[in-house]
């Protein structure tokens, strides 16, 4: 695999990741932790949680591939492309509404990552 | 620092002196400015991320091993890896300190400093060439996560 795909497919598991965490954590899901510290392990339940998990520890291990040979200056900035993705995953698994300021910033980052995308 | 503190207030309100009242409770010797905690999680992520790739440039030099496992094993045993991974988790602990004293919505921008200083940090450990468009691409990609925080800001007020 070319570092570059690892790089992409490292930022859109990592931005599932996100979104997969809120969705196991809240409370539609039945799987709140409550104040007590055994509680937590009802999380263990939540198969949201062990995607969060899955996801999580692909896109580190993948980012670590990326990060080997491709420049830090490129690739962490590149990150950025999460904010979108995390905002879109949202729309659909959290029914989240995302407001048109919010998404006129997600553009700008967007934009961002766009410019450093071209200055490879 | 003064002026980011006042605007914080301002942004949330009665919300501080309840905050403040209750930090006021707790003995000097346990109390950790956010602000530090702040600083010093942005710092250590930042320092973790190039560790790491530290010790997997090292690890790339080194020998080469067949077996998938191995060679994970191997890059994962890099002294700068294992200490950059430790780093960022302790990076992560510190942030959740400073999350726990100040808005999440307040501090969320200040993680777009990492953009910044692991660019910084890519020119000056491994001599990354950054050009005048990728600078003006990590400063467009700043300037969104803070208007993103200003419009959490706006929606809220």
């Amino acid at each position: 695999m070319s570092s570059m795909t690892a790089l992409w497919i490292s930022i859109v598991l990592g931005s599932c990741a996100q979104v997969f965490l809120k969705k196991g954590v809240s409370p539609q899901s039945g799987s709140t932790p409550g104040s007590a510290p055994a509680s937590y392990l009802t999380l263990l339940r939540s198969p949201w949680v062990w995607a969060w998990g899955v996801c999580f520890f692909l896109a580190t291990g993948l980012w670590m591939v990326a990060i080997s040979k491709i420049e830090m200056s490129y690739a962490f900035p590149m990150l950025g492309l999460g904010y979108l993705l995390a905002a879109v995953l949202s729309i659909f698994l959290l029914k989240e509404h995302v407001s048109f300021r919010r998404w006129a910033a997600i553009v700008v980052i967007t934009l961002g990552v766009a410019i450093i995308y071209g200055s490879a | 620092m003064g002026g980011l503190i006042k605007t914080e207030a301002m942004a949330t309100g009665g919300a501080v002196s309840l905050e403040t009242a209750a930090q006021e409770q707790r003995p000097e010797a346990l109390r950790l400015s956010w602000a530090w905690a702040a600083c010093g999680a942005i710092l250590l992520a930042s320092c973790g991320h190039l560790l790491i790739k530290l010790g997997l440039v090292a690890a790339l030099h080194g020998t080469a091993y067949p077996g998938l496992l191995e060679r994970i094993l191997h890059y994962l045993l890099q002294p700068a890896v294992a200490a950059g991974l430790v780093i960022y988790g302790l990076g992560t602990l510190l942030w959740i300190s400073a999350v726990s004293r100040r808005n999440i919505s307040f501090l969320y921008p200040l993680t777009a400093l990492n953009y910044v200083l692991v660019s910084v940090g890519g020119k000056v450990l491994f001599g990354e060439n950054i050009s005048t468009g990728r600078w003006i691409g990590i400063a467009v990609v700043v300037a969104g996560v803070a208007l993103l925080q200003l419009s959490v800001t706006e929606e809220k007020a």
